[in-house]
């Protein structure tokens, strides 16, 4: 018997196991972590009430904090949505925002007493409606096509809604809408703005895992084929639209009722319809938590440099950048750069320059 | 009757700087397949160079457009060479994020630079024109109209009659084989960018005489930019120039000839256009179908 057999089969096992083992603690471990951390960020805000001063406790988090709380999930709502038109089915729609502006009128006219005057819960469940529904209307022409022309039209259609709503009077023309403002409800639209993001990451995986999101990556992989072993790729593609635009639409509906105004470029803002794209890709399109953590990880970053006026240019420029550089050396996003299987090396960076360029 | 012709005049003149600024945009999309969000950034640098030229050295616009031209070419060819080269084998909203992220840095430096302060460049003759049987001709847009002739002609020449024109279209039309036939593709990737890039400047150039330009004025191009492509249909020039005119046509006619339609109707016209031609015929007026 020679020193240099290779190791016994059974300890290889052991050792794959052992590795396995650590993998799926390791993993479990940090999912306890960072739902305990999501869990002391939410109940945080708590202690901002008037009831938590008067009983003594601690104010952990101010106004300002709570505003940018709930930014951060109106855009965990968008960026998982879009994920799932433009990382799952690989349909880049530059035009979500329209969603967002059609729910955030829906809701502002719902309320409006000169004109609906429904209550907020029922303005609410509409706000997903009408964005659903139209989604479905123009995605049967524009789902049929691709590349750049479906990026183009979606954006086409979302400058175009926005125009035509900046000149109907019943929609506020160019001044826009003004919802009844709510006093003290910070925490009420930030409940209602995560409960928003938890729907949309929720209704995510379970397209994920169901027979409708396995068809959504066949079509993105190859759409003949996927139609060929009897995908209705029509009806998957609208409906992906669809259910899109109705989590969207949710997130614009709270968010006009929590800002008590909408205009035009407010809800058809071409920033936020580029800010859930660059989200979703720089987290991980396609992935499940890659849009939340692109999300969380950019809102953060603009909120915290482009809140100041003083360096906004600088944010801007350093925004542009980060876009660049995300695009050239993390193509894949973050995700997929610590998580999945690729290291954080140099040989990771080189080899994803070298399938892209020339 | 005299108000249709005076609008149609207006039309085409108008068409005349949406053919400069389409141009450019037509030939990164046909040749390096990628939507130049940055396309807006780089005719509005155009613009600030011409007016830089005219307020600090007194240069005449029309003068100034060879240099700007040739400022732009350079940046543009390093722009591809460092930058888009690198992306250009990846999926298609790869290119769009990044040409965006690229217009952002051009826009936020020139907001460094130059302040959002409106800025115009108004040479002697600029508000003066000629009248034909009541019609008005502006004499700048004319001049405009022209220039974006010239640059069309220009560039359909270099594509079509030179050695470097046929390299180009050979990229455009089979990567692969372009390679094995010995074409340096990162080389003509930038020339090709450079070369729209050059006839951005121009189409800047050719703005900054006829309206106030600020950092952020150039969003609008890129979209416009889109639509003529895709109305003319994308990879001719003469598609483009056909495209151009169309579309200054129509938005000028959608916006003084239909009741109940005035100026703010003018990008929802536009982009009505777009999405219908798109789904009816989206290999655009003039196109062959891909």
């Amino acid at each position: 018997m020679s020193a240099s057999l290779p190791p016994s089969s059974s300890e290889t096992i052991v050792v794959e196991g052992l590795r396995v083992l650590d993998r799926r603690r390791l993993r479990r471990l940090l999912l306890l972590a960072f739902a305990l951390a999501a869990v002391l960020v939410l109940l945080a805000p708590l202690t901002a009430t008037d009831q938590a001063d008067s009983l003594g406790v601690p104010q952990l988090v101010d106004r300002s904090q709570i505003r940018i709380l709930t930014t951060v999930a109106m855009f965990v709502v968008m960026a998982s949505a879009w994920n799932l038109v433009g990382g799952l089915t690989g349909y880049s729609s530059f035009g979500n925002v329209a969603f967002f502006g059609l729910g955030a009128y829906t809701c502002a006219v719902a309320v409006d007493a000169h004109r609906l005057h429904l209550p907020m819960a029922v303005a609410i469940a509409l706000a997903p409606l009408v964005p659903a529904a139209f989604a479905a209307l123009v995605g049967l022409p524009l789902l049929r096509l691709r590349g750049h022309y479906f990026a183009i039209a979606t954006l086409g259609t979302a400058v175009a809604v926005g125009e035509v709503v900046k000149n109907i009077d019943y929609l506020g023309g160019a001044t826009g809408l003004f919802p009844p403002i709510l006093h003290r409800a910070d925490l009420l639209f930030l409940y209602l703005m995560v409960g928003a993001a938890l729907l949309a990451v929720l209704v995510s995986r379970l397209i994920l895992r169901s027979r409708f999101g396995y068809g959504l990556i066949a079509i993105r992989e190859n759409e003949e084929a996927a139609g060929v072993i009897g995908v209705n790729t029509t009806a998957y593609k609208v409906g992906a639209f669809a259910v899109a635009a109705a989590l969207t639409g949710l997130a614009g509906g709270v968010f006009a009722l929590w800002n008590s105004f909408i205009n035009q470029e407010l809800g058809f803002s071409l920033d936020f319809n580029i800010q859930m794209i660059l989200m979703a890709v720089l987290g991980g399109a396609g992935t499940l938590f890659g849009p939340v953590l692109g999300a969380v990880a950019l809102e953060l970053l603009i909120q915290n440099l482009a809140g100041r006026s003083d360096v906004a240019v600088y944010a801007q420029i350093g925004l542009g950048l980060l876009l660049a550089v995300t695009v050239i050396f993390l193509p894949r996003g973050i995700v997929a750069f610590f998580g999945g299987g690729s290291r954080l090396s140099l040989t990771h960076l080189r080899r994803s320059l070298r399938e892209t360029s020339v | 009757m005299q108000l249709f012709v005076q609008q149609v005049v207006l039309g085409l003149l108008i068409g005349g700087v949406y053919v400069a600024v389409a141009i450019g945009f037509s030939l990164v999309w046909g040749i390096l397949n990628i939507v130049n969000l940055a396309h807006g950034a780089l005719v509005i640098v155009g613009a600030y160079l011409t007016w830089l030229l005219f307020a600090r050295a007194r240069v005449d616009p029309f003068i100034a457009l060879p240099i700007v031209a040739v400022v732009l070419f350079a940046f543009g060819y390093a722009l591809q060479r460092a930058l888009i080269n690198r992306v250009i084998r990846a999926p298609l909203f790869f290119t769009l994020l990044l040409t965006f992220g690229v217009n952002l840095v051009i826009v936020n430096a020139l907001l460094v630079i130059f302040k959002s302060d409106f800025r115009s460049v108004t040479p002697s003759y600029s508000g003066s024109g000629f009248g034909v049987a009541g019609v008005q001709v502006p004499y700048i847009r004319l001049a405009a109209l022209g220039v974006a002739g010239l640059v069309a002609a220009a560039v359909g020449w270099l594509l079509n009659r030179t050695r470097t024109g046929a390299a180009i279209q050979a990229v455009g039309a089979d990567r692969d084989a372009a390679r094995l036939v010995g074409i340096d593709l990162r080389h003509v990737y930038a020339l090709t960018f450079a070369v729209a890039a050059a006839c951005a400047g121009v189409a800047g150039g050719l703005i900054s005489t006829i309206q106030a330009i600020t950092p952020t004025a150039g969003e609008p191009y890129t979209l416009q930019a889109f639509v003529v492509v895709v109305l003319g249909g994308l990879g001719r020039v003469g598609a483009t120039v056909v495209g151009g005119l169309v579309f200054g046509l129509v938005e000028t006619l959608g916006q003084t000839m239909v009741p109940g339609l005035g100026a703010g109707w003018a990008n929802a016209i536009a982009f009505a256009i777009l999405v219908l031609v798109l789904i009816v015929r989206p290999q655009g007026l003039m196109g062959r179908i891909a």
